[in-house]
């Protein structure tokens, strides 16, 4: 084994290994704040595109004027919006 | 010996994933690196994301390793530690890994769908409700059982002030990172420190003295229990609601600023104690610092008085260190949906289950190696288990790192550490979710549900319930036995699958089946013949009504799990049937 080869396996090992106990300690941390995040942007959505559901709560001029900001997120809010859910959805 | 078995389940581990599990991966389920997966395909950032392999593997192995791997082999080892040791290698090796790689890629399979859309989808509309009730009381016998378990140590004197100050540090990583953002590293460091400094000064006299002064507050007979095995101290009782009060906390507050944080810290406690202990072994046998043979014998009976037949009851006793049914919720739930490739499923789901069979060695370990000598299990008695399980664990885990050189005192603390957050990591997570479980299946008829705090009381009470008046051995075996149906129902789901895919499929279903039909026996075991049968028939005119009460709330789960178990099977066979004939309509 080289010594290039060498440092690349433990640098590997190194990755791994550092992985894993995030994986054990922090990646559901992680995870939740993620979720709180969108769970809140869920409803922002909502309240100013709804109409886009068929939900209109905020007069289309304001959803106008928000529209260019809300864009990049409308395809997957809709897609959870919409996804069937099961109550064993909550374990995960 | 120790290291000896310690070496052959590490070997087994490497040959079965090697030899049987890539086989199947390959040939059977053709995982397919390029094929999109469902974190690739509907990744919103929230539930469906990728995450590389590594990473996964970790947060896999930290959801399903809690108290089952480690208390499990410990009661079953009153048979012996061989057959306590066979099944946890072929529960491994034929049916754990199964299990939660199957359910990871069939939720993969089918647009990351968890458990209960699953089963309305492949077996029956029903199964979806039926599902949820057995998901209901099955969490409620964790809830049980674990808390059973912990109540007592959290009241053993070295343990409740480290514990304190440990979740205090752990609220102070919460503010650290959430609120201050300091950097994560200054955050371990600091909280990681203050928790160690208050587990050494827990296992100090002043410390021990103040708990004892609580702990002599009341009677050691507080409450009586009417099944006989021993009242309730005051001291267990009063650690029992300081730690429900933990979980309740942990269910209502929001998850950063008390659950995730305090796990966090607790972590790093856990992997301590898992690691010295491993290396503790390690060095225990090339330096012959501590005697590592065994002192419990390999066979001790098939027939234990107190737990009944070896077959069926030692294979729902061993259940996550062989198999378990809350793999597959983690798996389909939280797994599923993260996996970057469908290639790694098998490292991922699988791997973990393998490495938990490692673990549940090592508990095997502790319990065959020491604990004759520390008065656990009483040879006079045919090796009862005297004193609690996880007194064992603790003893075991003690003992090994002494031999690097950790006091006793803090050592047994760390043990105790790790026991009670392995637990309460779970049972947060579970009482949270029976709060929304019953907010959905009851608050339209009574809307007190939809409130959180009304929810998770009342899940505290029956909680309370169980462990104020069960006998912790039956509770454990009903938990145990509950978790494997529904370990046979995610396999029954995933060869119902296989077959509607037109693959090989015996490679679930025969463990599938081989699983219910033990469960099933060890739950009417527990609810007939213990409960119903010796608990009322016979008493009947003998025992206080507390007895018959008791008896009767025993059998009552055990009989709902086995009906409710009974229809999803018949449900579940007629769209096996269906499936293979390719007659199965999933609605896609």
């Amino acid at each position: 084994m080289s010594e290039q080869e060498k440092q690349s396996f433990f640098s590997k090992v190194r990755h791994v290994v550092t992985d894993f106990i995030y994986g054990m300690a922090s990646h559901e941390m992680a995870r939740q704040a993620l979720k709180t995040r969108g769970s809140m942007e869920h409803l922002f959505i909502l309240i100013t595109m709804g109409d886009l559901l068929g939900v209109p709560i905020l007069p289309p001029y304001y959803s106008l004027r928000l529209l260019p900001y809300v864009v990049p997120q409308v395809s997957t809010w809709k897609r959870r919006m919409l996804r069937e859910k099961d109550l064993t959805d909550a374990l995960a | 010996m120790a290291l000896v078995m310690l070496l052959v389940s590490i070997v087994l581990v490497f040959l079965g994933y090697q030899y049987y599990s890539k086989k199947i991966d390959q040939d059977v389920l053709q995982a397919d690196a390029k094929r999109a997966t469902p974190a690739k395909l509907y990744n919103d950032g929230v539930d469906f994301m990728p995450a590389s392999a590594s990473v996964l593997f970790g947060y896999q192995f930290k959801s399903i390793a809690a108290l089952g791997p480690i208390v499990g082999p410990i009661v079953a080892a009153q048979y012996g530690w061989l057959p306590a040791i066979v099944w946890i290698f072929l529960g491994v090796l034929f049916f754990g890994w199964v299990q939660d790689y199957g359910s990871a890629m069939l939720a993969m399979r089918n647009d990351g769908m968890t458990l209960g859309g699953l089963s309305y989808r492949y077996i029956s509309p029903r199964a979806r409700g039926l599902l949820l009730t057995f998901l209901y009381i099955y969490l409620l016998l964790i809830m049980g059982a674990f808390g059973a378990l912990i109540a007592p140590i959290l009241a053993k004197p070295i343990a409740p002030i480290g514990f304190i100050i440990l979740v205090l540090a752990g609220i102070l990583a919460g503010q650290m990172t959430y609120r201050w953002k300091v950097d994560l590293m200054i955050t371990t460091v600091v909280t990681v420190l203050i928790a160690l400094i208050g587990i050494y000064i827990g296992t100090t006299a002043p410390a021990q003295n103040i708990v004892g002064w609580i702990n002599g507050l009341g009677p050691d007979s507080f409450i009586h229990r009417p099944l006989g095995y021993g009242d309730m101290s005051w001291a267990n009782f009063f650690w029992a609601i300081v730690m429900l009060l933990f979980c309740y906390l942990g269910s209502v507050l929001p998850i950063w600023e008390f659950a995730q944080p305090v796990n966090y810290t607790s972590f790093w406690f856990v992997l301590l104690g898992l690691f010295g202990s491993m290396l503790g072994i390690v060095v225990a046998a090339f330096t012959g610092s501590v005697n590592t043979s065994f002192e419990l014998p390999a066979w001790i009976t098939a027939y234990q008085p107190h737990l009944g037949p070896i077959w069926p009851i030692l294979f729902v006793t061993i259940a996550c260190g062989a198999v378990s049914g809350w793999h597959s919720l983690v798996s389909t739930s939280g797994t599923a949906r993260q996996l970057e490739k469908e290639t790694d499923a098998l490292p991922v789901a699988g791997g973990a289950m393998y490495m938990e069979g490692v673990l549940a060695t090592l508990s095997t370990i502790f319990a065959a190696t020491f604990a004759v000598s520390g008065g656990f299990y009483d040879p006079e008695k045919g090796y009862k288990l005297m004193k609690g399980a996880g007194g064992v664990f603790v003893y075991g885990m003690a003992k090994f790192m002494n031999v690097l050189h950790f006091p006793m005192d803090l050592g047994k603390a760390i043990g105790i550490i790790f026991l009670v957050v392995m637990a309460l990591t779970v049972m947060q997570l579970v009482l949270r979710f029976m709060r929304v479980a019953s907010a959905e299946l009851l608050g339209d008829k009574m809307p007190a549900f939809k409130n959180p705090h009304f929810g998770t009381i009342v899940a505290e009470l029956l909680t309370l319930l169980i462990i104020v008046f069960g006998f912790w051995q039956w509770i454990w075996v009903l938990f145990g036995g509950s978790n494997q149906v529904f370990a046979g129902i995610a396999l029954l789901l995933l060869s119902i699958w296989l077959a509607s895919e037109g693959r090989s499929y015996n490679w679930a279903f025969i463990p599938g089946m081989l699983m219910y039909v033990t469960t099933l026996a060890a739950l009417l075991y527990v609810s007939v013949y213990n409960a119903l049968w010796k608990g009322i028939v016979q008493s009947w005119g003998q025992g206080s009504p507390g007895f018959l009460v008791g008896n009767l709330i025993s059998a009552a789960f055990g009989l709902y799990m086995v009906v409710a178990a009974t229809i999803l099977l018949v449900d579940g066979l007629k769209a096996f049937g269906k499936a293979k004939a390719g007659q199965l309509a999933t609605g896609d």
